[in-house]
């Protein structure tokens, strides 16, 4: 089986930890209902993610170099 | 007055209306059909009920007291003789019954499993997700039931018969039972099924033998259980179906057994809603101001569509409670109620599908509710979305050299009749009074006053002078559009943002907008016939506004590319090119005359002095001129060579279309990232004005003479395609005699075809070569090729050597006739004359078959287009709509209007592609700023110059303003 998340084309996942994520919110000054979405089954997820998690993505960007996004995990 | 004062809405609930609550709404009941009476007045609880609002001006609204014009009209009510299907909720009315018990009306489901969906039903809202796929699996499951977990009924199976009837289908005992099962009991000696005796058949089922004799003799009607006891024994099937139309007077009674908790679980709120009044009783009537009627000519009313559909209604309701008071049999009172079902439906929607539409005495279908909201003419995207606007104009466009590339010149009949409304004050009371006192007809006249009290004014040729001197501060006066006004301009399709700008107005005689051939590119226009739009401004915050954000000259970058948008064209390269590329030499009355349309009068030290001893100027000394003093730019052309730009001079290179053009001119790029808006929309009418000269200067014309080629070089080509010809033949005839090797991946047939197009190809290409050896580096054809100006290299191929093989989806033409592209042909020949290619160029012209092969290609590219620009629109219509609500916030983050986060940052980086350079080919050059910092910063007071970088732009609120400013600033001469 190939492990999507390996692939030099597939970015950094993390499972936020808690209290960061309350940073995250209050910094948008949002629900964690309002962030954007990602499927349990997305194969991109690492293991120990759960519905009701939120996912911390880095992404190469050709302008900032970095780009960080944050996603609701959902069944 | 009163009632103008904006309001936030706070909230917007959907759900369906009570009987009741249309009848409170109601300003009277509807009973006859007739709309007026013989002396033209309308009849009370008719139709045009005078309650239900006024259309006639000067009456007043018995219900509300209002006149026309701010009376809104008033609902009235019909109620119906029986209950009718509302067809807008048939879907959920079948799924309703399909769910619902038909004895008990409970959900079909446990009370666990509903609680699970409700639940369900929860999280989805709160995630924002679609509610339909709860509600939807709710229903399956709930239709898997075959009896009510409740009151145990058994449950049959619901079949709607579209548009709005619905069956019950039962399975029900066969009237043949006897001799099906008699049949069943002979057996089948082929298929080695035994015979059953009536014992055996009794043992089995566990029926008494007299019963068993009884049924097969067909005087007792087997039990259920019994009958599925020998359905069981003997294999077979003893029932059929029973439909059994449910009519709407039971749907509703059964839905208003419904339980408000089994409604919350399918995504309905019981406090507003209720399933019931998805069949309707009572009807509610449009307000007359909802269905005007229109007085004709000869005095005849004619009627709206809906009253017609109204009419109609009534007189089948009436007709309905005639025959059943007269008791009426119960067929003909069916036949009302679905004669009834169907107008009040058609009232709704008149294209429904299995239903005729209602039509109208004419033939045409009626238009009635559905109708008028549906689609682009309708009311959502009709007359709420967009509508027909004031203060606009349409005309013809053609193009104007003179003009700055801000400027869009106006006829004056378009100038005297769009007018600006000038709030009159001290200062402007001159101006104000010189306005009115020229009247409507004059060019800078004024056509209406306001006084301070509110009353507005016509000025007329015969009041304008006694008008004028009563202007006074306070007063508005709407004065004809003058030189400097600022209007939108805009050509469709509106595909980007820069196909609606804003232009300074320049009124000019006779009657088409005139603008500068530099925008074409971002309104994609030409001149062949284009209209456009132009668009008054009608306050002051809207002038700012379009002079600060829409100007042409702040488009002058594209969103998309990150590059200029605006740069010379056609012609204007061309000329370029000329002046430059051989850095001609140029006297004084010619240097003078090419930059006479531009900012210099005061040519330069020249360059040298010729043989007779006069100075003289080069065309790099001239285009120099235009570059602003401190300009420094290095990188290759469009020719190919190195274009080298020290300190404002032209010192190497031609200056053709990757300098100075459209999309994406390296020159006209940098200035406007380096220099700003103003100092490039300099830049670029310079260039423009300075090309028209040039090649004005050296004459530029095209003729069929440049195409064509001495006759040695036409019998090298004609050798080369007979060389071709004859590869192919080979080639053929090595398929026919079967050596041919396939490529790998490929059939012999599709290597022979590649091998042939691939012959053909070079032949063309070796045939275009040979012409172009005859071509001087001066003709006209070339020196466009070469800068980018127009046409390429293939197109003066076709022109003077091969127009080469015609294609019809990427293939050679294989199409026609059975084995042959035309009867011209033997069958199966694959010779290349045979399918397509075309051996004359277009000088030489073409022969009939070669021509008819040549239009087969021509035609499938303008299917594309046209099947494109349709399939495109509706892509982009449908990106359009599902982005527009997103926004950028002030934290940086992209939101949509429930405020969910669609982008951290703007474009992951929360850049704009407008003001920062990206890409792989142009990164950003840090030296050359960071010098340029440094210098400014030296150059002048530590203090001036707190902020790196931060040259004084100009300003860039008027064309008018900036050249007198410009002149105090940077903007200066060279020298």
């Amino acid at each position: 089986m190939v492990d999507v998340s390996q692939h030099e084309l597939v970015p950094e996942h993390t499972v936020l930890e808690e209290d960061t994520l309350e940073e995250v919110l209050s910094e948008y000054n949002i629900d964690r209902t309002d962030l954007p979405k990602i499927k349990r089954n997305d194969p991109a997820l690492p293991d120990e993610a759960e519905v009701g998690d939120v996912i911390k993505i880095v992404r190469d960007s050709r302008t900032t170099d970095q780009a960080v996004v944050y996603r609701l995990v959902v069944e | 007055m009163q009632d103008t004062t904006p309001k936030d809405i706070g909230q917007l609930s959907f759900g369906l209306m009570e009987p009741e609550e249309y009848r409170e709404m109601s300003a009277t009941k509807i009973i006859t059909a007739d709309t007026y009476d013989d002396d033209g007045f309308p009849i009370d609880m008719g139709l045009m009920d005078p309650r239900l609002g006024v259309i006639d001006p000067g009456l007043e609204c018995k219900t509300c007291g209002k006149h026309s014009g701010s009376c809104n009209g008033h609902f009235g009510h019909i109620e119906l003789a029986a209950p009718v299907i509302h067809v807008g909720f048939t879907k959920l009315i079948r799924r309703l019954l399909r769910g619902t018990c038909r004895e008990c009306s409970r959900l079909l489901l446990t009370e666990d499993e509903r609680d699970e969906f409700r639940d369900q039903l929860d999280e989805s809202r709160k995630l924002s997700r679609d509610l339909n796929d709860v509600t939807k699996a709710a229903i399956r499951q709930a239709r898997k039931k075959d009896r009510c977990p409740f009151c145990g009924e058994i449950q049959y199976d619901i079949d709607h018969e579209k548009p709005t009837t619905y069956y019950e289908v039962q399975q029900v005992l066969t009237s043949e039972y006897s001799q099906r099962i008699a049949g069943a009991m002979q057996g089948d000696e082929e298929a080695g099924v035994e015979r059953t005796t009536p014992d055996e058949l009794a043992e089995k089922t566990e029926i008494e033998l007299t019963r068993v004799n009884e049924i097969l003799s067909g005087s007792f009607r087997p039990r259920e259980s019994q009958r599925k006891a020998i359905e069981k024994a003997l294999d077979i099937d003893l029932t059929e179906e029973d439909t059994n139309k449910l009519m709407p007077s039971d749907i509703r009674d059964w839905f208003e057994n419904i339980p408000d908790e089994d409604i919350e679980v399918l995504g309905i709120n019981p406090e507003r809603s209720r399933p019931e009044w998805m069949i309707l009783t009572v009807l509610p009537v449009p307000p007359v101001t909802a269905r005007p009627s229109i007085t004709l000519d000869n005095g005849q009313r004619s009627e709206d569509d809906l009253t017609h559909k109204l009419v109609d209604i009534i007189r089948i309701n009436q007709r309905f409670m005639e025959n059943r008071e007269a008791g009426a049999p119960q067929l003909i009172i069916e036949d009302l109620w679905e004669l009834l079902q169907y107008h009040v439906t058609t009232f709704m929607d008149n294209e429904i599908s299995g239903t005729p539409p209602a039509r109208h005495r004419s033939g045409r279908p009626l238009k009635t509710l559905s109708q008028r909201l549906k689609g682009k003419e309708g009311r959502f995207r009709g007359s709420l979305s967009g509508k027909r606007v004031n203060f606009s104009a349409r005309t013809v466009i053609s193009p104007d050299p003179t003009l700055s590339l801000n400027e869009v010149g106006v006829p004056d009949r378009v100038a005297k009749e769009m007018t600006q409304t000038m709030n009159v004050t001290e200062r402007n009371l001159e101006d104000a009074r010189r306005f009115v006192s020229n009247g409507p007809e004059a060019h800078p006249g004024a056509n209406y006053v306001r006084r301070p009290d509110g009353r507005r004014l016509k000025v007329t040729e015969k009041n304008c002078e006694q008008l004028a001197e009563k202007v006074e501060a306070g007063w508005e006066v709407n004065r004809h559009m003058i030189d400097g006004d600022i209007v939108i301009f805009n050509r469709q399709p509106s595909l980007h943002r820069m196909s609606i700008m804003a232009h300074e107005v320049v009124v000019m005689p006779y009657k088409t907008f005139r603008l500068n051939t530099v925008v074409c590119p971002p309104y994609n226009a030409d001149f062949d016939g284009d209209e456009m739009n132009m668009h008054a401004l009608q306050n002051e915050e809207a002038r700012a506004e379009a002079r600060v954000l829409m100007r042409v000259q702040e488009q002058m970058l594209s969103p998309r590319f990150g590059e200029n948008i605006i740069g010379a064209i056609q012609d204007h390269i061309s000329g370029m090119y000329l002046l430059t590329h051989d850095n001609p030499r140029f006297n004084e009355t010619q240097a003078l005359d090419l930059l006479r349309a531009t900012r210099i009068d005061e040519l330069p030290d020249p360059s040298g002095v010729d043989d007779e001893g006069k100075p003289f100027w080069t065309g790099y000394d001239v285009f120099s001129e235009l570059l602003p003093d401190d300009l420094n730019l290095e990188f290759t052309g469009t020719v190919g060579d190195e274009v080298v730009i020290e300190d404002g001079q032209l010192l190497q290179g031609t200056i053709a279309e990757d300098e100075v053009g459209e999309f994406g001119g390296e020159i006209v790029d940098t200035i406007t990232k380096v220099y700003g808006n103003t100092r490039a929309r300099i830049f670029v009418n310079e260039v423009s004005t300075l090309a028209m000269r040039a090649i004005m200067h050296f004459g530029f014309s095209i003729g069929i003479d440049d195409e064509t080629i001495p006759g040695e070089a036409q019998e090298r080509i004609d050798e080369t395609l007979e060389d071709a010809n004859d590869r192919v033949e080979e080639l053929i005839e090595a398929y026919e005699r079967n050596e041919l090797e396939s490529l790998p991946g490929r059939t012999i047939d599709e290597t022979l075809e590649m091998k042939i197009m691939q012959t053909l190809s070079r032949a063309r290409d070796n045939a275009g070569n040979i012409a172009d050896d005859h071509f001087e580096d001066d003709n006209p054809a070339v020196v466009m090729a070469n800068s980018g100006a127009r046409g390429s290299m293939l197109n003066l191929t076709q022109m003077a050597g091969a127009v080469g093989q015609q294609a019809v989806r990427g293939e050679r033409i294989n199409r026609g006739y059975e084995d042959r592209t035309l009867s011209h042909y033997e069958p199966n020949d694959l010779s290349a004359e045979a399918h397509g290619f075309v051996e004359n160029s277009y000088t030489s012209g073409l022969t009939p078959r070669e021509f008819f092969f040549h239009a087969m290609g021509g035609r499938e590219g303008l299917v594309d287009t046209a099947v494109r620009t349709s399939k495109s629109g509706y892509l982009q219509r449908r990106l359009i709509n599902a982005l527009s609500e997103l926004e950028t916030q002030y934290d940086g983050t992209v939101r949509d209007t429930s405020d969910t986060i669609v982008q951290f940052e703007f474009g992951e980086d929360g850049t704009s592609p407008v003001k920062v350079s990206s890409g792989e080919e142009n990164n950003i050059d840090v030296d050359q700023i960071a010098s340029r910092v440094l210098d400014s910063e030296f150059e002048s007071e530590a203090e001036k110059q707190e902020f790196l970088g931060s040259r004084p732009r100009p300003t860039n609120l008027s064309e008018h303003a900036d050249d007198r400013l410009a002149e105090g600033t940077e903007v200066t001469s060279d020298d």
